[in-house]
């Protein structure tokens, strides 16, 4: 994994803007409408090409394939990141759960931690007018009828899917002259958090899940990429445990989810890896997101050598402070968000710039990647995305000035 | 100041309860159902609850929420400046819509306001600005837009008689000694289409002369005055092509002057400016920096500044004041919560914020405040919520201070 040894890298967190062509393929792909399957692997292929080309202008120096090949069918959407797993991964029944927001709530408690359902987050029940507007601000795009299952043995089944995403990424880095491209990937404990009728508990599910996705990081990280792994669950598990939980209760329940990761991380090299913790990229008030002091231990209990955070927002702008008295461990790189999807306004490259050497003063000019706080596609207008990417770039360079004169 | 702790305040507009925004509307389409003894009654109610709230939260120096200012819509950016159309005599509230007014363009030494559909930023990012959907929607226009068509003069003596009343007696149901109640300053008043004046500057004086009522009437009444005049930093948006910084530092030296001409001989200690680049959801990347123009706004002779600081294009902005002197018996009120994330800030962060000015400014000197008015601007939850964040802020930041 690149350092930063002569100015302040960047990268970004993953997600960006589809082309309106791609997002209407998407939809009538995901529709189960007729399409022409090679007229639209043409068009991934050759909006991929673009979007590592764009990232290239804008000056990101660790490009993603801005996540084309996880299906997103709409302009706004909070979800592909996710939902792409479902087609991935065998013993999920697609078609007959009930919906995301129509799961019963589970109550947790102390020492007795679960999830609960989407529609009893807690900051959802302090805001449920913002909440429960479909058109309202923190709407996160249509909603899809059901829900997946998990039935049967969790399988990875998506090797031809996850060939076809590394085969158009790399021939996109090679048309950019691109050296380094990292590509995400869904971790256990985001994956599973899905009702379960198989397993008997929800620790042997997520290690299923471990054991299936660890198929697809293997080949991530074999085709020569760097492989991060998206894993907001372990953040924002914290907002989705109703009532809240002690500290102590959350880690206990979130380190497992770190050691499933682990372990389906054994032996692949750490330094071609990258963790993404955040707390959610809904544009919501986010009143009730755990401190990044109270889990930073346990999002660095990852095996890996980067490890990728909001910083950019409001609600966790201030914990640069935290770097001050954690000590990031030798040889770990940190990627803080120092742009956001969470406003419309686009950052001012010295505000960026003031960021980064808030994070470098505590770790060190070599140890910081100046990225985003989540992906920008589906989150902010496609225009409002590519300025933030300038503004993250044009921040770095004056960074970079100021740490290597 | 703040002697024994970081005084909190707001910039100015808060959300209407629903049932004013409804009878607002019948207002806003016929001004003279203004008497209605409901509407009265409702605004006398929502005016104390809103004072009430503010104290409850811990603002210490609340305003009216602009509840005298209609707003008839829940998504509003506007009732700041539009309450004035109502009045100042000299208008035809008839004339084109905002976005149909032609473009004007300036030249170098001469500088014209150009249309809002004209502005940079929005040409910059049509498709984000156009889009129905795409984030920035400001509320329904008015179908129409003012035409200054006759000598300007203030008509508003009721209304602000009103206005004041209400407030007072709110601040008096809450036990509150300070309160301050916002109005146009005469550089954002001007920017109308003008078929009357020989000179946009002869108009920006009118409209100084005659909103002076208006300011006399608030500080008269013993209320702290605050001026809003976005005008002083977003007309460099509204000015296509981007003019030399010293055009518009003059352009803008005018409209101070103007205000100064309209607070003559009011004592400087009860008023305060607020000066911001526009409170819309865009991408701002046009807005001019804060160290451009900070001596046009301490040009204005007041007390306190209010300015935006608080979102992510002017948040890098607190180091102007290590370069520049704040006069000794100024005080500045930066905003450090923000109507432009609907994420609500974690009050750390307020804290941290409220530190980076007083480490410049001094602790007395620095009030915490908001960006601009929240009103209409975000989900009235929201807007809760970040008083809330402020307050808890700006004690944790008082905890640092006076330990």
């Amino acid at each position: 994994m690149r350092m930063s040894h002569d100015h302040i890298l960047t990268s970004q967190a993953g997600s960006l803007p589809r082309p309106d062509d791609l997002i209407e393929a998407n939809r009538a792909r995901e529709a189960g409408e007729t399409t022409d399957e090679p007229h639209f692997q043409q068009q991934l292929r050759a909006a991929v090409t673009g979007v590592v080309r764009r990232q290239k202008e804008c000056g990101i120096d660790i490009p993603g394939d801005g996540e084309f090949g996880k299906s997103m069918g709409s302009k706004v959407n909070y979800g592909a990141w996710w939902n792409y797993c479902f087609n991935r991964l065998g013993g999920l029944d697609l078609a007959s759960g009930p919906g995301l927001y129509a799961q019963p709530p589970k109550r947790s408690r102390p020492g007795d931690l679960m999830l609960t359902s989407m529609a009893d987050r807690r900051d959802r029940n302090r805001f449920p007018e913002i909440y429960g507007d479909p058109e309202g601000p923190a709407s996160t795009g249509p909603r899809k009828a059901h829900w997946p299952i998990c039935v049967g043995p969790v399988v990875y089944k998506g090797r031809d899917a996850i060939q076809t995403d590394i085969a158009n990424f790399k021939a996109a880095l090679a048309a950019n002259g691109v050296q380094e491209g990292f590509m995400t990937s869904i971790a256990p404990a985001s994956a599973v958090r899905i009702a379960n009728r198989y397993y008997k508990s929800d620790e042997e599910f997520l290690f299923a899940c471990a054991e299936a996705m660890r198929e697809e990081y293997k080949a991530i990280v074999d085709a020569g990429l760097i492989l991060q792994l998206d894993d907001p669950a372990i953040a924002e598990n914290w907002d989705m445990i109703n009532p809240e939980p002690s500290v102590d209760d959350y880690k206990k329940f979130s380190i497992v989810r770190v050691e499933a990761l682990n372990h389906a991380l054994r032996g692949l090299p750490e330094d071609r890896i990258r963790f993404h913790l955040c707390w959610g990229s809904w544009h919501g008030p986010h009143t009730t997101d755990i401190p990044m002091r109270d889990i930073v231990d346990v999002m660095l209990a990852v095996k890996c050598q980067g490890y990728s955070f909001e910083a950019g927002n409001v609600r966790h702008e201030h914990e640069w402070v935290v770097w001050e008295d954690v000590k990031l461990p030798d040889g770990k790189v940190i990627l803080p968000g120092v742009v956001s999807h969470a406003t419309n306004v686009v950052e001012h490259p010295e505000l960026v710039a003031q960021r980064i050497l808030r994070f470098t003063k505590s770790v060190g000019r070599e140890r910081v990647i100046a990225a985003t706080d989540c992906g920008l596609g589906g989150r902010v207008h496609p225009s409002i995305a590519w300025a933030k990417l300038d503004a993250l770039a044009e921040g770095a360079a004056l960074a970079s000035r100021q740490l290597w004169g | 100041m703040s002697r024994d702790h970081i005084l909190t305040s707001q910039a100015g507009s808060l959300p209407r309860p629903e049932e004013l925004i409804e009878a607002n509307q019948g207002r806003e389409a016929n001004p003279t159902a203004a008497s209605d003894e409901r509407l009265k009654g409702l605004l006398q109610a929502a005016i104390t609850g809103v004072v009430r709230r503010q104290r409850e939260i811990g603002i210490d120096i609340p305003g009216d929420g602009e509840f005298g200012k209609a707003m008839g819509h829940k998504v509003n950016y506007r009732a700041w400046w539009s309450y004035s159309f109502n009045r100042l005599g000299g208008l035809d509230l008839a004339g084109p819509g905002i976005n149909a007014i032609p473009p004007q363009r300036s030249r170098p030494g001469e500088i014209v306001l150009s249309s809002n559909a004209d502005r940079r930023d929005r040409q910059k990012f049509l498709a984000v600005y156009t889009d129905p959907e795409g984030g920035i929607y400001t509320g329904p226009p008015l179908p129409q837009w003012p035409v200054c068509v006759g000598p300007i003069v203030y008509k508003g003596q009721e209304a602000i008689k009103a206005d004041v009343a209400s407030f007072k007696a709110a601040l008096k149901a809450a036990g509150v000694e300070e309160g301050f109640m916002t109005s146009v300053g005469p550089g954002s008043a001007a920017r109308l289409a003008n078929a009357y004046y020989k000179t946009n500057e002869e108009f920006v004086f009118a409209c100084a002369d005659a909103m002076r009522e208006e300011y006399k009437a608030i500080v008269d009444a013993g209320l702290i005055l605050q001026l809003d005049d976005p005008s002083l930093a977003e007309s460099w948006d509204v000015i296509n092509p981007e003019p030399p910084i010293e055009d518009y530092q003059k352009f803008t030296m005018v409209r101070v002057e103007a205000l100064n001409h309209a607070i003559r001989g009011l004592p400087q200690d009860r008023i305060r400016l607020h000066l911001c680049w526009g409170s819309w959801h865009g991408p701002h990347t046009t807005d001019i920096p804060m160290k451009d123009i900070v001596n046009v706004m301490l040009a204005a002779k007041c007390q306190g500044y209010s300015f935006e600081a608080g979102n992510v294009r002017h948040e890098h902005e607190w180091t102007v004041w290590e370069d520049v002197k704040l006069p000794d018996d100024k005080i500045i009120l930066p905003g450090v919560v923000s109507h432009a994330t609907n994420v609500v800030e974690h009050p750390d962060l307020v804290a941290q914020r409220i530190l980076r000015f007083t480490k410049s400014v001094g602790r007395e000197r620095v009030i915490a405040s908001t960006d601009c008015g929240l009103g209409g601007r975000v989900h009235p939850m929201i807007a809760w919520a970040k008083l809330e964040a402020l307050a808890q802020g700006a004690a944790l930041a008082s905890r640092t201070l006076w330990r």
